[in-house]
């Protein structure tokens, strides 16, 4: 039962990531349509019509174009985020742990005041004064999802200081930060693995909100929430336009959840397979 | 006791400083002056210096931090720069929409939170937890504008029982503003939902592996029987922690849900300023809203303490 289980979150959440991998380097390649195309002779077709197989919007621009283009820079942008965020994460948690008891504390606490405020806000803010972009985007998001990276780092990191193996290199004489990147990361490295991969759905998720309520990407470039953002100010929420991007998000964002879990049951057998 | 509320209340005090230290440096340095800001593209440097002079933006960058933090403090939230109109009077008709969807989407979190972890929990110690586990996994990582399009698609559209988007205010029909709330706050709930039955799952399952429920279940209590008469009364304080959390997902997620059943609340003054790029006016609406998260958690926090008897021992 539970064996079967992992495999199954890790076959269903890698495939699931594999196939939007695939989706993102065909768009680089090719596309349907050129998704910036504006064709007024084809507006707002529906499903499958003169060949648009997810149909158009409302200046005939083609869907699953932008879908497949969106899917390059969400992808790409959720990795670096979550890419940025690990690292910056596990730079606190050791510096936290790594000078002095007294640095620790403020650390953490700086990072609990971080963490208590929506990101989303502080983004709108940035957005105001340096106007939306991708750049600023990613870097909001990765300064506000490092403090918990650093948390789940800081807590791993700690029991290792205290093995044996730690204990006779500093004996031997390493210096605590080289105990830190040559013993405690080679340790921690699947912790930060899983990390990721959780972080890439949350930064996926948070970029596309963001584009949503236009302080994110738009147009020449494209997100899957650039085109949350166009249905929604054009034909509203509860149709074929809003619903497939949407649709997409949900199932990118399940399935790198669903690989992050399973991965964590690999790496961690103690662990009992839930997040908690 | 005075030790635990004066490092909390330090530690309040310590976030409000950091977070509009933060926001106001973002606001003056990060995209030149802010009065070049306001005028746009086609300012002349002459008209960025009278503006800077008019708004006292010359002065030394500690000297406008205080008098910011003196006007937020007396409530004082300044005007629109493009249309001159007090924030106060916008705040008045904004506000009620925000709480009203708050309170709604946290109600529908705890109906949904509540029962769903006990249920898990209770699965998990029959071995399957996982049907309920892949439930509230699929709620957390539900976007909002997924679940709200295919709530407003089937109730509002198909069914047509309830207003997809807009508002009506409380005083000209409770009725109607109760049917305009449906939709956003499940909506909004739901997530809420999910994440709290989590908690509530993980609360439950520590305090039944606690030695005085296995004493209890050694004397032939029932697993529910334990669940029931110890597991709850114990699991509930930890859960009350958790609320605190929740407050900073509401708030984002209050932003999106407002904007997706287009409701007039603050995410609309929020958005509306940040595309007239009207940076005071972010400014201060963000501050307010942080003020809000921190003031929740600092209530929470103390709340908390005076909840747990074994705190204070």
């Amino acid at each position: 039962m539970k064996t079967r289980n992992l495999t199954l979150n890790i076959w269903t959440g890698g495939s699931i990531t594999t196939f939007f991998i695939l989706c993102s380097a065909t768009s680089l390649l090719w596309t349907p349509f050129d998704p910036n195309y504006v064709d007024t002779t084809k507006i707002s077709l529906g499903f499958g019509e003169s060949g648009h197989l997810l149909g158009t919007d409302v200046v005939g621009r083609d869907l699953l174009s932008g879908l497949l283009t969106g899917a390059r820079m969400s992808v790409f942008l959720g990795c670096v985020t979550a890419a940025i965020s690990v690292v910056l994460g596990t730079l606190f948690a050791f510096i936290a742990v790594g000078i002095s008891p007294w640095v620790d504390e403020v650390v953490m606490r700086l990072l609990d005041v971080l963490m208590a405020v929506p990101g989303v806000i502080i983004a709108l803010v940035v957005a105001t004064v340096s106007g939306p972009s991708a750049m600023s985007t990613v870097i909001v998001l990765s300064v506000f999802f490092a403090p918990v990276i650093a948390r789940v780092v800081r807590s791993a990191t700690l029991p290792i200081l205290n093995e044996d193996f730690v204990q006779s290199a500093r004996i031997y004489g390493r210096g605590t930060f080289f105990v830190l990147f040559r013993h405690v990361l080679p340790n921690i490295f699947s912790i930060l693995v899983v990390q990721f991969s959780l972080y890439t759905a949350n930064a996926v998720l948070a970029e596309s909100g963001l584009s949503y309520l236009g302080v994110g990407i738009s147009r020449p470039q494209i997100s899957w929430g650039t085109l949350l953002k166009e249905a929604q100010e054009t034909v509203g929420p509860t149709t074929g336009l809003m619903l497939w991007p949407a649709t997409v998000i949900l199932v990118f964002v399940l399935g790198m959840n669903l690989l992050g879990d399973g991965l964590r049951d690999v790496f961690d057998p103690r662990s009992t397979g839930k997040r908690s | 006791m005075i030790v635990f509320l004066t490092r909390r209340f330090a530690f309040f005090i310590l976030s409000v400083l950091a977070t509009s230290g933060l926001i106001f440096l973002l606001v003056r340095l990060l995209g030149g002056s802010p009065a070049s800001v306001l005028l746009g593209e086609f300012s002349t440097p002459e008209d960025v210096l009278a503006l800077e002079k008019q708004l006292g933006l010359h002065r030394p960058l500690v000297v406008q931090y205080g008098e910011w933090m003196s006007e937020i403090a007396r409530g004082d939230f300044g005007t629109s720069f493009y249309s001159g109109i007090e924030l106060e009077a916008l705040l008045k008709s904004a506000l009620p929409v925000s709480v009203s969807l708050s309170v709604g989407a946290l109600l529908v979190g705890l109906l949904i939170g509540i029962p769903f972890g006990i249920a898990s929990a209770l699965r998990s110690f029959e071995g399957k937890g996982a049907s309920v586990d892949f439930i509230s996994q699929i709620g957390i990582a539900l976007p909002i504008f997924w679940s709200g399009a295919v709530l407003s698609l089937i109730f509002g559209v198909r069914l047509g029982w309830f207003p997809t988007g807009g508002w009506v205010p409380w005083s000209d029909d409770p009725a109607a503003t109760l049917r305009h709330l449906v939709l956003p706050s499940v909506t909004l709930g739901i997530g809420i939902g999910s994440v709290l039955s989590r908690f509530i799952r993980t609360a439950i399952v520590e305090v039944m592996r606690q030695d005085f429920v296995r004493t209890g279940r050694a004397f032939g209590m029932s697993v529910q029987e334990s669940l029931f008469v110890v597991g709850l009364r114990n699991a509930a304080l930890p859960v009350v922690t958790v609320l605190g959390n929740l407050v900073s997902h509401l708030v984002g997620g209050t932003v999106l849900t407002e904007t997706l059943f287009s409701m007039p609340g603050l995410s609309r003054m929020i958005l509306g300023a940040v595309v007239g790029r009207d940076i005071f006016v972010v400014q201060n609406l963000v501050m307010l809203l942080i003020l809000y998260v921190l003031v929740v958690n600092l209530i929470v926090d103390v709340s908390y303490y005076l909840l747990d008897k074994r705190l204070r021992v």
